[in-house]
């Protein structure tokens, strides 16, 4: 059972990098995290959607939350509706992780396969940005 | 880091080094024990925190570098002993020798 | 406002920006990934079968359902701030709004947008055209006086440099070109106007 664990969403403008990151998720990590990826808008272009992000939440859930990773701007726009739109109960168990979409995914879940936080496996993720100059 | 009770040091042989799977591997294994751990590549450091996957892939630490790990508090023989044990069995990967992440 | 009226303004907004699609097009291919037509076509396409539907509630409702249709189907970066906007719209409209209520409403709309999308006027945005559109219509100006001002500050974004989105990226070479989401505002307005003034 994986729900124990904090759940990871990628979501990326592109299908591709969503399902690739995903991979390397598991084959680095293992199969003791919940994880979802989505990628793509509506028309199956480039983009993002709000209805994939919010089934990839739910493919995804934990009682303990979820960390969704996004690359561009649009993409962390797209999750935040998508947050919005969960119910109360759920929207507030769910963060956008402010981090490189592979690497954060990647450091992400690893501090999720120990059991850790919500806000632990958000911080984790987070550093990566914490020490550059980006963002 | 308050006086250590447990230190070991190990080389690694990893052919690819402390890439990223061995690095999820050795924080997952840290994270396990309770006590605070540490490692450096140098036996006088500097010294960051074995359980942080962050820190741990930063030091891209290559094949035939000495790991040098220590620990306070309980369990601390036990986690120094497990971690060095893994880094000597190249992180229990089969292909050592293949390409990685 | 009937459901005669609900429907007729879908319809005719609807129209609007799926025949426009192609400029909006063009558009967002000189400062952006040109995909703006395309996303609003997809979405509005979606909007007008849900014409009926709209058309059964009242006005608050029938808004809202736009914005919610809008934000599952345009995608892009569109979709969450127009969607917002109507869905904003919706919720501080009354069903029977006099003008001082719509202004009041769309002040919050637009306050709405500013934080989903994190910006403000001036960064070469809808809001560009938005926010002017408000204080015109606050101040009393009439359908012919909201359009020009509609049309002025969509022109207004010409030489703007873009702050937000993918236009950003650009800097300096954004200038020269208007808004993509400027524009569709703009048809929007209009829009609403003439099927305002179409109701029997």
């Amino acid at each position: 059972m994986t729900s124990s664990n904090v759940g990871i969403v990628i979501v990326s403008h592109s299908k591709d990098v969503a399902r690739g990151a995903a991979e390397m998720v598991r084959q680095m990590v293992g199969p003791e995290v919940p994880l979802a990826h989505c990628g793509g808008d509506p028309g199956g272009g480039l983009g993002t959607s709000v209805e994939s992000i919010m089934a990839a939440i739910a493919e995804a859930w934990s009682d303990r939350g979820v960390a969704v990773l996004v690359d561009l701007g649009g993409a962390e726009t797209n999750s935040e509706m998508a947050i919005e739109l969960l119910p109360a109960g759920q929207r507030e168990r769910v963060v956008v992780c402010n981090a490189p979409i592979v690497e954060g995914a990647v450091m992400a879940a690893t501090e999720s396969s120990a059991g850790s936080s919500l806000a632990a496996v958000r911080s984790t993720a987070e550093e990566l940005y914490a020490g550059s100059m980006v963002r | 880091m308050s006086a250590p009770t447990a230190s070991r040091s190990v080389l690694m042989k990893h052919p690819v080094g402390l890439h990223a799977r061995p690095s999820v591997k050795l924080t997952k294994l840290a994270k396990s024990f309770g006590c605070r751990i540490e490692m450096a590549q140098q036996a006088q450091g500097p010294w960051i925190d074995a359980k942080s996957i962050v820190k741990v892939m930063a030091m891209k630490a290559p094949r035939d570098t000495t790991l040098h790990f220590r620990a306070v508090g309980d369990g601390a023989a036990d986690a120094v002993d497990a971690l060095s044990e893994l880094v000597r069995r190249n992180f229990d990967e089969d292909h050592a020798d293949a390409p990685a992440p | 406002m009937n459901a005669e009226d609900i429907r007729l303004l879908i319809d005719v907004l609807a129209e609007r920006v799926i025949a426009a699609s192609d400029e909006l097009t063009a558009l967002d291919q000189a400062i952006g990934d040109g995909d703006h037509g395309i996303n609003m076509k997809r979405g509005f396409e979606a909007v007008r079968a849900e014409g009926p539907a709209m058309a059964a509630s009242d006005l608050p409702a029938a808004l809202h359902k736009l914005g919610m249709t809008l934000v599952m189907k345009v995608g892009g970066a569109s979709g969450p701030l127009y969607g917002t906007l109507f869905m904003a719209l919706g919720k501080a409209m009354p069903a029977d709004p006099d003008r001082a209520a719509v202004a009041s409403a769309l002040s919050s709309a637009i306050a709405a947008v500013k934080a989903r999308g994190k910006s403000d006027i001036g960064q070469k945005t809808l809001l560009d055209v938005l926010e002017p559109v408000q204080r015109a219509l606050a101040a009393g100006s009439d359908a012919q006086g909201l359009r020009a001002t509609a049309r002025e500050a969509a022109e207004g974004t010409i030489p703007l440099k873009a702050m937000r989105g993918r236009a950003s990226f650009l800097g300096e070479r954004s200038i020269g070109h208007m808004d993509p989401g400027a524009r569709s505002s703009e048809i929007m307005v209009g829009a609403i106007l003439d099927a305002l003034e179409q109701r029997t």
